[in-house]
């Protein structure tokens, strides 16, 4: 932090938003081709029917909702690093604040897709709109699914906002730099900040409020997708500890995602100085911490099957053990609480290498733990003529290739057209002289 | 008589606030000051009160709440079916579209607020503007009169700043 100063912080960000390179361009052209791939097979099953998806009765809930959870959750950590960490002045989150807010932000775009394409029919979405239309039918704000809707619409304007506003002082200094077509772009997108003292006044404080505000809204948006699941009388869904559960699991796997982008946007951009080892190793003890809370709320998950001594609620839970999709659930557990343990050793969580498999590893267990939640429940509920078995078909897995690659794709763009590192902050930490780095 | 825009550039926030105490003490008047970062000690040094911004904040947010259960009770009461055995205008489920609705419209009202209070979008922000204080350099943006410039660069000199007049 010391050899830091605000010219070379500027310099350094402002760096790698440099034409990019013919490897930067192909890289973009494999993400739009996967992109591709996800929207034919989507086309596909929109003319075709939903039925070219492997959801059928018991397991009408498939990877589509799987991926909605998980890329839902993914976006939270974004929210958890700007706003609550900034909350608690943790002086670590600045070099990777911008970075991970980005991430919420297309992390909620991308799960915002998968409730249209789950619906079949997706040219009756505005249905869940609170609209006057002719057949005079509103939505019921009684239930979940209602919530979910005004939740996750909530939850991507205010990440936007938020993202947008916290970015305005660095987009002066672009427009400040630049020259041609891209300082009369810079020039509009930053709205005429110059750093004046009244702006400055006003800004701080909003961006408090931004801060105050979103921290009860993260909480709120995974509790609310959480009672999707909770609120139905389904066995292993019907359950109070859902909400918080959800929002440790949330956290836990947006904070493994910010370690899989960190990492190499480090590498690439050179960002070593600002991103420090000392950074990710705070990521990382902060996934020991969401781990043990996952972990927890696995065993209470099945403490309290016991404890009702609730027959059907006993068998699912020992269905997801030993059952059809056992596989899914060992990989659930020793992903998401058991790997996490190995950032107790220092040598582990400040090795880049290390830090980046045991990121991956977690964030493959979060998706099984929304796979095992969600199959592990409505294919094995109360009768035992109507349990079933779920696959996902190649339309499910051409869709879900796609959502991950829109999200990288979103993301690579960014890297390379606005500051993937907040300069304002990075600078507000060097001038305080709370180095993340010490 | 003409009047000059000069600005002192600043490279460290100390010496611009020394500035900005002596520059109020003298004649010349103090327009602005533009900073790279939020400064607290410039803040102070410039007496500015506590944002009013919350205002705006607070008056979202209480209109975002009773939006949103004016809502889900309007939507109701247009379909009149019970569902689950609950009362059609089931209040604490309505919760959840309230609370939602307070936070969206608590953003809306704090953005608002900064866009108003701050004056952001004018296009005279940027005129006596030097485009080095959104980098490095601490401004503070002073005028007068062509024989006084020598005594205003003096002054800026003195706190350890350079001088840049615009027209």
């Amino acid at each position: 932090m010391t050899e830091l100063t605000f010219s070379k912080i500027d310099q350094t960000v402002l760096d790698t938003l440099r034409p990019a390179s013919g490897r930067y361009w192909l890289v973009v052209f494999l993400l739009a081709l996967g992109i591709m791939i996800g929207a034919s097979c989507w086309l596909y099953q929109i003319f075709t029917g939903i039925g070219v998806a492997g959801m059928n009765i018991p397991v009408a809930w498939g990877t589509y909702l799987i991926n909605f959870v998980f890329w839902v959750g993914i976006a939270h950590s974004g929210t958890l690093i700007s706003a609550i960490l900034h909350l608690f002045r943790a002086g670590w989150r600045n070099p990777i604040a911008r970075a991970a807010e980005t991430m919420t932000v297309f992390a909620v775009c991308t799960a915002g897709l998968f409730p249209f394409i789950h619906l079949g029919r997706v040219w009756l979405v505005y249905y869940m709109l609170p609209i006057p239309t002719q057949r005079t039918l509103w939505p019921n704000f009684q239930s979940p699914l209602m919530f979910d809707v005004v939740a996750i619409s909530t939850y991507l304007t205010v990440s936007s906002l938020f993202w947008y506003t916290g970015m305005l002082p660095d987009l002066a200094r672009i427009r400040d730099t630049a020259e041609g077509v891209r300082k009369k772009i810079f020039t509009a997108l930053s709205l005429g900040w110059t750093g004046e003292h009244e702006q400055w006044r006003h800004y701080t404080r909003i961006y408090l409020f931004f801060a105050a505000l979103a921290t009860p809204l993260v909480i709120s948006v995974h509790s609310v997708v959480s009672w999707d699941f909770a609120l139905g009388i389904v066995p292993g869904w019907h359950t109070t500890i859902f909400a918080p559960y959800f929002v440790a699991g949330a956290i836990h796997s947006g904070l493994a995602m910010v370690l899989t982008l960190m990492i190499p946007l480090r590498k690439i951009f050179s960002y070593e100085k600002i991103i420090t080892v000392h950074v990710l190793e705070s990521v990382a003890k902060t996934i020991i911490f969401t781990g043990l809370i996952v972990g927890f709320a696995y065993g209470t998950e099945y403490f309290i099957a016991w404890y009702s001594h609730n027959m059907v609620e006993m068998d699912t839970f020992s269905w997801r053990a030993t059952g059809d999709y056992a596989y899914g659930f060992w990989i659930m557990v020793v992903c998401n609480t058991m790997v996490p343990l190995l950032f107790f050793f220092k040598k582990i969580r400040t090795s880049i290498a290390w830090l980046f498999g045991i990121s991956i590893i977690v964030n493959i267990g979060m998706w099984f733990e929304r796979f095992v939640i969600i199959i592990g429940s409505v294919g094995h509920d109360f009768l035992p003529n109507a349990w079933g078995l779920y696959a996902p078909t190649l339309v499910e897995m051409g869709i879900m290739l796609g959502s991950f690659s829109l999200f990288f794709f979103l993301f690579v763009l960014f890297v390379k057209h606005l500051p993937s590192v907040s300069m304002t902050e990075m600078k507000e930490s060097v001038a305080e002289g709370e180095g993340h780095g010490h | 008589m003409a009047t000059k825009y000069v600005m002192g550039l600043f490279k460290q926030e100390d010496q611009a606030v020394a500035a900005i105490g002596e520059l109020k003490e003298s004649a010349w008047p103090l327009h602005r000051t533009h900073s790279p970062i939020p400064s607290h000690k410039i803040s102070t040094a410039l007496g500015l009160k506590d944002s009013r911004v919350g205002w705006f904040t607070l008056c979202g947010g209480i209109l975002g709440f009773f939006t949103g259960f004016a809502l889900a009770i309007f939507t109701a009461l247009r379909w009149e079916l019970i569902v689950s055995g609950k009362p059609v205008v089931a209040l604490v489920p309505f919760i959840i579209v309230g609370f939602e609705f307070t936070i969206l419209f608590a953003i809306f009202g704090n953005l608002i607020g900064m866009l108003v209070l701050s004056r952001l979008s004018r296009p005279e922000n940027l005129e006596n503007y030097d485009p080095r204080c959104s980098g490095e350099l601490f401004g503070i943006l002073s005028s007068c009169s062509d024989e006084e410039k020598e005594g205003l660069s003096t002054l800026f000199a003195r706190n350890g700043g350079e001088t840049r007049e615009f027209e």
